[in-house]
Order: structure tokens, then C-alpha cells, then sequence
């Protein structure tokens, strides 16, 4: 084989395209790349800022959220008695920042504080529901944790879980005001793990 | 009505002259003025007697006893004029009991019967919005009957729904 033909061949080789490949001019490829290329940039530059901007202000809500946590002022049965007392002036629950409000679009925390009733049910969800993200819920005593006392009896729900997500759970019939107070600090120590 | 009102003691006689064998005292009652076991047909007029001609113009309770061979339900009325009570019963099969509804002569009877309904199963005929007041609607039991038992949780379970 002379040298000649070795570099004819070369070239034909490299000639030698997909005929059912339409040829596209350099130019033309670029600027198809570059249209696609430049939203995906976008997304992605967004994206980071978004991140960077989340990463660094979300220990800073999640501060604010954990430490004035807004239970709803909604008493159920006996340990909302337990629950007004621990917002009175002898364990005052508001030095943690926990201040009952009366309205549920203010509040993050639903305290289920008492025995709920099937008839109240469709209530419970309806002012869960009107409270705004993020939320949290404590099922407060025997009752709201699972029945309680009343867990056979025709009318009572056995445990708001099956309700509401419940975060924390504290027993007692009625539980101490400084149960529930732990229970609040066990719900603060939760979303700082969470970190969301 | 304190005119035409009858005494206490014409009050017997009155009511045996108005509806003969529809009506019978049950003795042993010291807590009540008097007791007396109703026929079911006969209550609304007597009822409607009671409150016109013996001044007993309250309706104090409506409530119903499961005997398991019959269901009982009770009328404790309060005169003003007497200063007691009276109770009426009525006896009603234990299979779909019913009765005709004193609404229409004591309104206040109206949340009353809707109880009884609701925890014992008793229609009252002519009542005029007979709902269940303490079960939410769906439930599917009269749990004051002697039959229901105690269940699972899960049987009982009302869809929870939204209003
Ligand atoms: S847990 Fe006990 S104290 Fe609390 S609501 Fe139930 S019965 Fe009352």
C-alpha cells in the first residue's frame, strides 16, 4: 500500500457520514446549544442563590418559629384546666414564648388539651386545617393520646391521631402544667433537630 | 289559664271522664305530684288536656327507658300552679318504637324527643326536624339500647367530615 492511497483513504473514511444524518452548520449548532444551555444556566444559577438564601435564613426561622410557639386557646375538657393554669401566673408558659392565641390563622400549635368527641371531630380538623404552615400538634392527657378513660365509650375518638399528625404526646390524666410545659420544649427540641 | 284551671284533686277524675281506659295512675310515685302510664295513641291529648286544663305548661324532660321487652318513654311535666311534677309513661314496643311527638304542644319538647331518638332509637311521628342532636349524622347505633354492646373503636368510626 503506497502512501498516497493510505491518505485517500483516510480521507474518505472521514467522509464517510450517516446519509440520513442531515448536515448542520457549525454556526446553526451553536446557537441550538446556546439556547438550551442558557435557561438551564438560569435554572441552575436560581437555584443556588435559592438554596444559599434558604440554608442561610432557615436557622434563623426555624429560631423564630421554635421560640414563640402560638398554641391555639381552645380548651377541651379537664386539662384545659391543667393548660390555663399553665399560662397562669404560677408556671407562666409565655417565658418560653408560648402565648395562646385565640384565632387559628395566628396559631402554629394545636394543643388538643381534652376528650374529643366524633361529633367534634370534623371541627378539630376544620380549625387544623385553618391553621397556616408550618404547625405542629400536641396531643395533651390519656384522652387525646388514646381514649383515655372514655377509649370504649360509643362517642369518643380513641386518640386525636387518627385526626391530626400529632408531634408530641404527653400522658397524665390530667398531665401537670409542668408536663405540658415539657411537652412544649420536647416540641421545640424536635423542630431544631428537624431543622425545617 | 289560671281561670279554667282544675284543682289538683278534680284533677283525676277529669282525666279519667275525658279519656276512659286510656289512662292509668301508677302507684307508688312520693316524688310526683301523680304518674300515669299513657297509651301511646291517646298522648297528644292528653298531653294537650294537661297543659290547657292543669296548668302544666312546662315540659321538663323527655327521656326513655330501654326495658328490653318493651321501651318505656317518660313526660316529666312542671306546673307553676301545683308546684310539682307529673310524669307520664308510654309503652312502646321494643322492635321500631313509636309514638306521635308533643312538639306541637311544648316546643321545648323538641331537642328532648330528638335525644331519645338519637340514644334509644324512638321515632316520634310529626316531629318536625327529627335529627340526631348528640351523635354526629352517620352514626350508625342507639347506644342507650341495652342490645349495643361495647366495640372496637374501629366499628364505631365516623367518617370525620367537614362542615
Ligand atoms: S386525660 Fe383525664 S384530665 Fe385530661 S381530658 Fe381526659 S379525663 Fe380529663
Amino acid at each position: 500500500m503506497t502512501e498516497g492511497e493510505s491518505s485517500a483513504k483516510v480521507i474518505t473514511h472521514i467522509r464517510e457520514t450517516d446519509p440520513a444524518e442531515p448536515e448542520v452548520p457549525f454556526a446553526e449548532v451553536e446557537a441550538v446549544q446556546a439556547k438550551e444551555f442558557i435557561p438551564v444556566m438560569k435554572e441552575t444559577l436560581t437555584g443556588m442563590i435559592q438554596r444559599g438564601l434558604e440554608a442561610a435564613t432557615k436557622p434563623v426561622f426555624n429560631w423564630a418559629g421554635r421560640n414563640s410557639l402560638f398554641p391555639l386557646h381552645w380548651g377541651l375538657a379537664c386539662c384545659a384546666i391543667e393548660f390555663a393554669a399553665g399560662f397562669g401566673a404560677r408556671w407562666d408558659g409565655e417565658r418560653f414564648g408560648v402565648v395562646p392565641r385565640s384565632s387559628p390563622r395566628q396559631c402554629d400549635l394545636l394543643i388538643v388539651n381534652g376528650t374529643v368527641t366524633w361529633k367534634l371531630s370534623h371541627k378539630l380538623i376544620t380549625l387544623w386545617e385553618q391553621m397556616p404552615e408550618p404547625k405542629w400538634a400536641i396531643a395533651m392527657g390519656n384522652c387525646a393520646t388514646g381514649g383515655g378513660p372514655f377509649r370504649t365509650a360509643y362517642s369518643v375518638v380513641p386518640g386525636v391521631d387518627k385526626l391530626v399528625p400529632v408531634d408530641v404526646y404527653i400522658a397524665g390524666c390530667p398531665p401537670r402544667p409542668e408536663a405540658m410545659l415539657d411537652g412544649i420544649l420536647r416540641l421545640e427540641r424536635l423542630i431544631r433537630e428537624r431543622k425545617g | 289559664m289560671t281561670g279554667t284551671a282544675l284543682s289538683l284533686s278534680e284533677l283525676p277524675s277529669a282525666l279519667a271522664g275525658k279519656f276512659p281506659g286510656k289512662v292509668t295512675p301508677v302507684p307508688g310515685r312520693k316524688d310526683m305530684l301523680a304518674a300515669l302510664k299513657v297509651l301511646p295513641e291517646a298522648i297528644v291529648p292528653v298531653s294537650q288536656f294537661l297543659r290547657d286544663q292543669g296548668t302544666f305548661e312546662h315540659c321538663a324532660l323527655v327521656s326513655g327507658v330501654d326495658w328490653i321487652d318493651r321501651i318505656e318513654v317518660l313526660y316529666h311535666l312542671w306546673s307553676d300552679e301545683y308546684k310539682g311534677y307529673l310524669e307520664l309513661s308510654v309503652d312502646l314496643p321494643a322492635d321500631e318504637p313509636h309514638v306521635a311527638s308533643v312538639t306541637p304542644v311544648w316546643s321545648g319538647a323538641n331537642w328532648h324527643e330528638r335525644e331519645t331518638w338519637d340514644m334509644l332509637g324512638v321515632r316520634f311521628d310529626g316531629h318536625p326536624d327529627l335529627r340526631r342532636v348528640l351523635m354526629p349524622e352517620g352514626y350508625r347505633f342507639h347506644p342507650l339500647r341495652k342490645s349495643f354492646e361495647l366495640r372496637e373503636p374501629e366499628e364505631l368510626e365516623v367518617k370525620a367530615r367537614h362542615v
